[in-house]
């Protein structure tokens, strides 16, 4: 029953509430925006310069959707090729505070704000991170609070108090019920 | 769906139509943005409890948000063929939550829909409304692949500013006090 691909990762014991990941830096271009919202979000304010400054953004920036994909695409990097991940269960308050402009720098951390076995698939635990994304000048671009599913490394371990929750979201139940 | 604050309808479901699958797109954004191996590698992803290639929940969403924007275009043009003048949408400060239900495989078909829930004026953003919505997807058995709800704006047709917002809107366009604003 053990993954091949993820047995030598970190699993849910060797996690940490508290633990930061640091994220980026990923420079931000005209092309990169451009290449995203034409497939993803071809608004005026994310493909022409002079629409994007008639606009509330004020000038040509990235799709809130595609800082998310590079936002997630470092978290990927740093931090969920390098765990036992089992895939995202939610994200919740995704707030875009400011436009990423052409050339612009992405970076930010990651902080594991939360560790908690699931009652019904002991294999399994939620790790909630908290995203705190931000532009060269440190000004906050996005923040967001992410659940994935961690793999436990021994299932057979009781799951402690501090572990446990009663009350799963909906999305674990239908996950848990999804799972083969 | 590009129309005016007034004309908005809430809780009247919205179909924003399909997309299909192929595992070429799904391994295509997996490496760019999303490269669990679950995601990029058919082969490995057997091993994962997924058993297969499965899209990334941030692909699924970013397709529906493909299909939300091609919806506003789409009655944009019937708009104005009617001589009508269409609305305008604003960008969005953000999604209050999306769940993911149900994995995406290679050959699924996704039916996204829109719903808003909720309107009202903006009280930062005047001669703005903010709209609740609610997008969601479905497989074509109608399992849940996914459920968010998120707040956007859409300016309003007959937006009469009081005096106190008509002259701080005109002062904002002075270029130093502009500059000022400016965060």
């Amino acid at each position: 029953m053990t993954n091949p691909i993820t047995k030598d990762r970190r699993h849910f014991e060797d996690l940490q509430v508290g633990e930061v990941i640091a994220l980026g830096p990923q420079l931000v271009t005209k092309q990169m925006i451009i290449g995203f919202a034409k497939e993803f979000d071809p608004l005026p304010f994310h493909l022409e310069e002079e629409a994007a400054k008639q606009s509330l953004l004020g000038g040509l920036a990235a799709s809130g959707w595609h800082t998310g994909a590079l936002s997630l695409r470092m978290l990927v990097d740093n931090f969920l090729s390098k765990t036992a991940f089992a895939g995202g269960l939610n994200f919740k308050n995704l707030r875009w505070h400011r436009p990423l402009f052409v050339n612009d720098t992405l970076s930010g951390s990651v902080t594991i704000t939360e560790l908690r076995r699931l009652k019904t698939r002991p294999q399994w635990a939620n790790v909630t991170q908290q995203f705190d994304m931000r532009n060269q000048k440190g000004e906050t671009v996005m923040t967001m609070t992410l659940s994935n599913i961690v793999d436990v490394r021994d299932p057979s371990k009781p799951i402690k108090d501090e572990d446990e929750s009663e009350a799963q979201t909906q999305s674990e139940t239908s996950k848990t019920q999804a799972a083969k | 769906m590009t129309r005016w604050y007034e004309d908005i309808e809430v809780d009247t479901p919205y179909p924003l139509g399909e997309h299909t699958f192929t595992a070429e797109e799904i391994i295509r954004f997996g490496q760019m943005y999303d490269p669990q191996y679950f995601h990029t590698d058919p082969e490995a992803a057997k091993q994962s409890h997924f058993g297969g290639l499965i899209a990334s929940g941030w692909h699924t969403a970013s397709i529906g948000h493909r299909k939300m924007v091609d919806a506003l275009a789409a009655e944009a043009e019937r708009l104005e063929g009617l001589g009508e003048k269409p609305g305008v949408a604003g960008p969005s400060p953000g999604i209050n939550r999306m769940d993911f239900n149900s994995p995406v495989r290679p050959g699924d078909t996704v039916r996204y829909q829109h719903t808003v829930t909720q309107k009202r004026p903006s009280k930062s953003l005047p001669g703005w409304g903010v709209l609740h919505q609610r997008v969601e997807a479905f497989k074509t058995s109608d399992e849940p692949v996914y459920e968010s709800e998120m707040v956007g704006f859409v300016k309003i047709r007959d937006f009469k500013p009081t005096l106190q917002i008509r002259l701080a809107m005109w002062l904002a366009q002075v270029p130093v006090l502009k500059k000022l604003i400016k965060r």
